[in-house]
């Protein structure tokens, strides 16, 4: 058995020498292909994370006239609090805007030292019971003395929610495009190995060696080039996480980040699609040219 | 030890390299194939090894139909079944040794066995004192005996040689016929293609002609006799 390891190892190992080129180009493509992948994965996690963050707090705000008289005010808030759509309604002072303001926009003092605490309005954070009920609301409260205006803020998401959905799908097809490719050049590695050993090949044969010894070598080489590409694909997605969603959270320190085990949730799923699309190549490039 | 009934092979362009071939050979037999080119003795080895299959007819080798064998079995045929070729079919960058050990470490026999069985049949071939040369350092007669060497080191029954010689001055080819005559007293049925009309005559074994696909003489004892 030992013997036997050995001599896949010194085989893989030869292989790999022998189409340096073609095999970088193979181990290349894999890797953007499965950097693809994870990068739309921990994008679409991020972009998951902000959405439910925000949809927890609040889906309509009412925002009130400065002038608006207490009755008004108490009079809306019970119309609020009266409707079946409605959740809970919470009310957001001036000053309590002009807070949330502060702290959202920490990183940027100009920006926070140009806003005085009168220019934001106040305001009743609704959530609803049920989100997508905005309309009910807009049609009874709108129009309402003392109302300036009533914001869906989920519309805000919503348009978020189609971007990532867009930039999601599109890594995808990107994704699926550079897999092909990948298949493609690995498959062309291991027909290129098989074409170098067809004198081994013809004498293992005669000799009476199994198909499966005679194919593992080749099996092992494709798959060796896919893991490669997997584990590169990886690092790169660690350094993304670090250097890009790290410089998001230190911008805008409320938002919530993708965190090391969001990557590490990935990691299966790209040793998985490495192998499988490996093995495919590897499977039609001998399917082609080994056959005894 | 090998059994054809009706055995016929028609390639696809309707070329008949067989036709109705029966034939029985016993085991320790040395048997020549002759006949002129073209005559079906390269198709006759082919189907042995099962790297074809007849268009009819059934080959038996030793007690089993290898018409029935599936795919997964042929590799247990042809560990019984040595091969010899004219061009000896050598791999150049191992070594003498390496080549040898080659055929065992492909079907999995462990290192001491290896070790052990490989400078005995290189002794037994007299390459002896040659396991760490190159194959282009050899001539073509040791070439050969490293070949037959590659082909006996796994005790086949049976040992296949097409045309062993044709590469090979007479003097080296004598040295050829004495090896596998050797090869053939241990046991082995040896069964051996060839347009060498000196050695079929030298060695008085039995000989089947083929000519056309049918077999048109089978003799023991016999001579040449192509072309008289």
């Amino acid at each position: 058995m030992a013997r036997r390891v050995d001599y896949y190892f010194r085989e893989t190992l030869s292989g790999l020498r022998r189409n340096g080129l073609v095999a970088f180009a193979a181990v290349s493509t894999m890797f953007i292909s499965l950097f693809l992948l994870g990068g739309a994965q921990l994008i679409g996690r991020q972009i998951g994370l902000v959405i439910d963050q925000q949809t927890e707090r609040v889906e309509v705000a009412v925002y009130l006239d400065d002038g608006i008289s207490q009755a008004d005010s108490d009079r809306i808030l019970a119309k609020l609090n009266a409707m079946p759509e409605v959740d809970h309604v919470r009310y957001e002072s001036k000053q309590q805007a002009y807070e949330r303001f502060q702290a959202l926009f920490a990183n940027q003092p100009d920006l926070v030292n140009n806003v005085s605490a009168n220019a934001l309005p106040a305001s009743y954070r609704v959530k609803l019971a049920d989100p997508s009920k905005f309309r009910v609301i807009y049609a009874q409260i709108f129009g309402q003395p003392g109302v300036e205006q009533v914001v869906d803020e989920r519309a805000v998401l919503d348009r978020l929610f189609a971007v990532s959905r867009v930039l999601r799908w599109g890594a995808y097809i990107a994704t699926a495009v550079m897999l092909i490719s990948s298949i493609a050049l690995i498959a062309n590695t291991v027909r290129m190995a098989v074409f170098a050993r067809r004198k081994e090949i013809g004498i293992m044969r005669l000799v009476g060696a199994t198909n499966w010894f005679i194919r593992i070598p080749f099996l092992i080489e494709g798959l060796v080039e896919g893991l490669v590409g997997a584990a590169l694909a990886i690092a790169a997605l660690a350094v993304l996480r670090r250097v890009f969603f790290n410089s998001i959270h230190q911008t805008i320190a409320f938002l919530p980040v993708v965190r090391t085990q969001d990557l590490l949730a990935l990691v299966p799923l790209l040793l998985v699609v490495s192998v499988v699309v490996a093995l495919m190549a590897s499977a039609l490039a001998m399917r082609r040219f080994l056959e005894v | 030890m090998i059994k054809c009934e009706h055995v016929a092979k028609v390639y696809k362009d309707s070329v008949t390299a067989l036709q109705d071939v029966n034939l029985e050979i016993n085991k320790g037999e040395f048997v020549f194939i002759v006949g002129p080119s073209g005559s079906g003795k390269s198709t006759f080895i082919r189907l042995l090894l099962k790297e074809e299959e007849p268009t009819a007819g059934d080959i038996f080798v030793a007690g089993k139909n290898i018409r029935k064998l599936t795919r997964w079995k042929v590799p247990e045929l042809r560990r019984n079944i040595g091969t010899v070729f004219q061009d000896f079919k050598l791999l150049p960058n191992r070594t003498v040794f390496q080549n040898v050990a080659f055929a065992l470490e492909v079907i999995g026999k462990p290192k001491h066995v290896v070790d052990q069985r490989v400078p005995e049949i290189l002794e037994l071939v007299g390459l002896g004192d040659k396991l760490n040369n190159f194959p282009d350092e050899l001539s073509g007669g040791e070439q050969q005996r490293v070949s037959v060497a590659r082909a006996f080191v796994n005790r086949p029954l049976i040992l296949l040689a097409d045309e062993p010689t044709g590469n090979l001055d007479p003097a080296t080819s004598v040295e050829i016929m004495k090896l596998l005559d050797r090869i053939n007293r241990i046991g082995t049925t040896v069964i051996m293609a060839t347009h060498d009309n000196a050695i079929v005559d030298a060695m008085r074994r039995r000989v089947i002609e083929l000519d056309s696909g049918k077999v048109v003489r089978d003799q023991s004892r016999g001579v040449y006799g192509y072309g008289t």
